[in-house]
């Protein structure tokens, strides 16, 4: 107090942030109504419910997979809203990564060029500094020795690691994961929540979208649980797996846990 | 007694089968039979026919003319060389992928499409080359070229045509099914009727238009509508989440469709593209009954001279054969390109 200059608070950077967003399918089918989220860089916010709830639905509108039919949605300091700017859609995905449930590699490329084929092509890099970034991140994913196999010669688990990988491979400040292990064998689901425990731990701002309860205890900074295309509750770990306050919330750990 | 099929020796086995085949019981005993008597007698009176009876003249003594048709006989090496750079084309296109150096392999597609315009130009002539009437060009040269020339245009047309059947645009959308569905609806003899004797008489006065040209343009517009169905069905085979996977890549749709959707869709269309790039050669034989002296053509008029009266049937077998080894070379070739680029999706 003596020193007298006060320090300013500095504020939150938000890497997304989603303010009474309303997604209405052309068939009248309202999957989100009134959605309020924001995610801070470098936070690992899970989102779980029961299918049907709206979550993936969520997170494409995120790097507009799905347009949006009211409310406003920031992300990355880009603004989107119901007359949805393809300009704008184009820039955000520029710098935000998906992950699909089911990998969606090209199978016409090899391992190796479904890495390199944006940084080529989107960002116009050089084609060397490009293969050996992507050699880099296939080894740093575990799969350096499969880098001239195609997708169909992999596992389930070896495919999404690779996904991860192309993802990466454009330096996304944002990813998103759409139940990146619910297409695997159980075997596998580990190698992959392996992959994206490192990534977190390096500081990646991510939303995951997922059922595993051991990874987001771990892994998120917050839990959202959706439900009805509605946010019920939002909570850390330790509160929502312990302490849940919704009656829908309980319900729902009742029968996963 | 105790001794399992299995066991006995290869030749064994094959009686075996064939008694376990073709004489179950009394009745399959008496189809056997009788179908054999049948096509053993078809046969031996097929090959005494071709043997003993049959005179090979008409085709020995015109092999010249089938090749070439009517080019001038002082200039017949451009019309062989024409056959041989096609030739040597194939066999090298055949080769295992592994004996080629890799320039080869990359420069293989733009040879393909190179070798309509040195074929042109050896044909027609100029550059030094003593110029060629096209009327002059005949027999296999011709139906190759056409052929060639129809697939080289139909081709990227189907592929435009397929990618504006799915336009945004509803104009282009409604322009592109009205064409694919009238032209596929119009019998082909009557679209290369058009081509060959209307067009020239809508054309002003002295404006000429190569028949074969003309040929090739007629054919190609309608092989490509049909190629475009092919490609069309390719397109849809490619599941959404692919198109998914492009877009949050940031993938632009021009890169998406150049990059994603349609090396995966000629992928799944290729075997039926191939079968109208074999349907294209059978189909440069109508151009006989339009004045063009390709493979049929010339040999209609070579049964029209009278020292070969009556030798339709040898001609005919004649013709067969050739049609029939074109024909091979090409599948062969798409059978090639589908081992190439993993079409089954395997390596």
């Amino acid at each position: 107090m003596a020193s007298g200059i006060a320090p300013s608070p500095q504020p939150i950077e938000l890497a997304v942030r989603s303010q009474g967003l309303d997604k209405i399918f052309p068939n009248g089918f309202q999957a989100l109504s009134k959605v309020d989220l924001s995610v801070s860089k470098g936070e690992v916010v899970v989102i779980m419910g029961p299918s049907g709830s709206g979550k993936s639905t969520l997170i494409r509108t995120f790097n507009g997979l799905e347009t949006i039919q009211g409310g406003h949605l920031e992300v990355l300091g880009h603004h989107l809203d119901a007359d949805n700017n393809q300009k704008v859609v184009s820039r955000i995905r520029r710098h935000v990564g998906m992950v699909f449930q089911q990998f969606n590699l090209f199978p016409h490329l090899s391992i190796l060029e479904n890495v390199t084929l944006a940084p080529i092509w989107v960002q116009k890099r050089d084609r060397q500094d490009v293969k050996e970034r992507a050699l880099a991140l296939l080894d740093h994913v575990g799969i350096r020795e499969q880098a001239h196999k195609y997708p169909s010669q992999l596992s389930g688990g070896q495919q999404q690691r690779v996904a991860i990988a192309r993802a990466l491979a454009l330096s996304p400040r944002l990813m998103l994961f759409d139940e990146p292990t619910s297409a695997l064998d159980p075997e596998k689901v580990k190698e992959v929540l392996e992959t994206i425990r490192a990534l977190a731990a390096e500081g990646m701002t991510m939303v995951v979208v997922t059922h595993e309860v051991g990874f987001a205890r771990e892994v998120a900074d917050r839990v959202v649980f959706m439900d009805e295309g509605t946010i019920v509750e939002e909570a850390s770990p330790q509160t929502f797996f312990t302490d849940p306050k919704e009656e829908r919330s309980q319900l729902f750990l009742s029968r996963i846990l | 007694m105790g001794e399992s099929p299995r066991s006995g020796s290869g030749s064994r086995q094959l009686l075996l089968r064939i008694r376990r085949g073709l004489f179950a019981s009394p009745l399959d005993t008496v189809i056997t039979v009788v179908l054999a008597v049948l096509c053993g007698g078809g046969l031996w009176s097929f090959f005494h026919w071709v043997v003993l009876q049959a005179d090979w003249a008409v085709v020995v003594e015109n092999v010249r003319l089938y090749l070439h048709g009517r080019f001038p006989v002082e200039q017949v090496g451009r019309s062989w060389s024409w056959l041989g750079l096609l030739g040597a084309l194939f066999l090298v296109t055949l080769m295992p992928a592994r004996m080629l150096p890799r320039p080869v392999l990359r420069l293989l597609p733009l040879l393909w499409i190179l070798i309509l315009p040195i074929g042109l130009l050896l044909l027609a002539g100029g550059l030094g080359l003593e110029p060629v009437k096209s009327r002059f060009w005949g027999g296999l040269q011709l139906s190759l070229l056409l052929t060639l020339g129809t697939v080289l245009m139909a081709l990227p047309l189907g592929i435009l045509l397929a990618l504006a059947r799915r336009s945004s645009l509803p104009l282009l959308r409604w322009l592109t099914t009205g064409y694919i569905e009238l032209t596929r609806g119009m019998p082909l003899i009557a679209v290369l009727f058009f081509g060959q004797l209307m067009i020239p008489l809508f054309l002003p006065e002295g404006w000429t238009f190569n028949r074969v040209l003309r040929a090739v343009l007629s054919l190609g517009f309608f092989v490509g509508a049909y190629m475009a169905e092919d490609v069309r069905g390719g397109l849809q085979a490619i599941p959404r989440t692919q198109l998914e996977a492009a877009r949050s890549l940031g993938l632009s749709p021009l890169l998406t469709i150049a990059l994603v959707e349609l090396p995966q869709a000629l992928r799944t269309a290729l075997p039926s593209l191939a079968n109208q790039c074999v349907a294209s050669l059978q189909s440069t034989s109508l151009l006989a009954y339009l004045g063009l002296i390709e493979l049929l053509g010339i040999s209609r008029s070579i049964l029209g001279n009278p020292d070969y009266l009556g030798r339709h049937l040898e001609v005919y077998i004649w013709l067969a054969l050739l049609y029939w080894a074109v024909c091979i070379l090409m599948t062969s070739l798409a059978r090639r390109l589908e081992r190439g680029l993993n079409v089954t999706g395997h390596h």
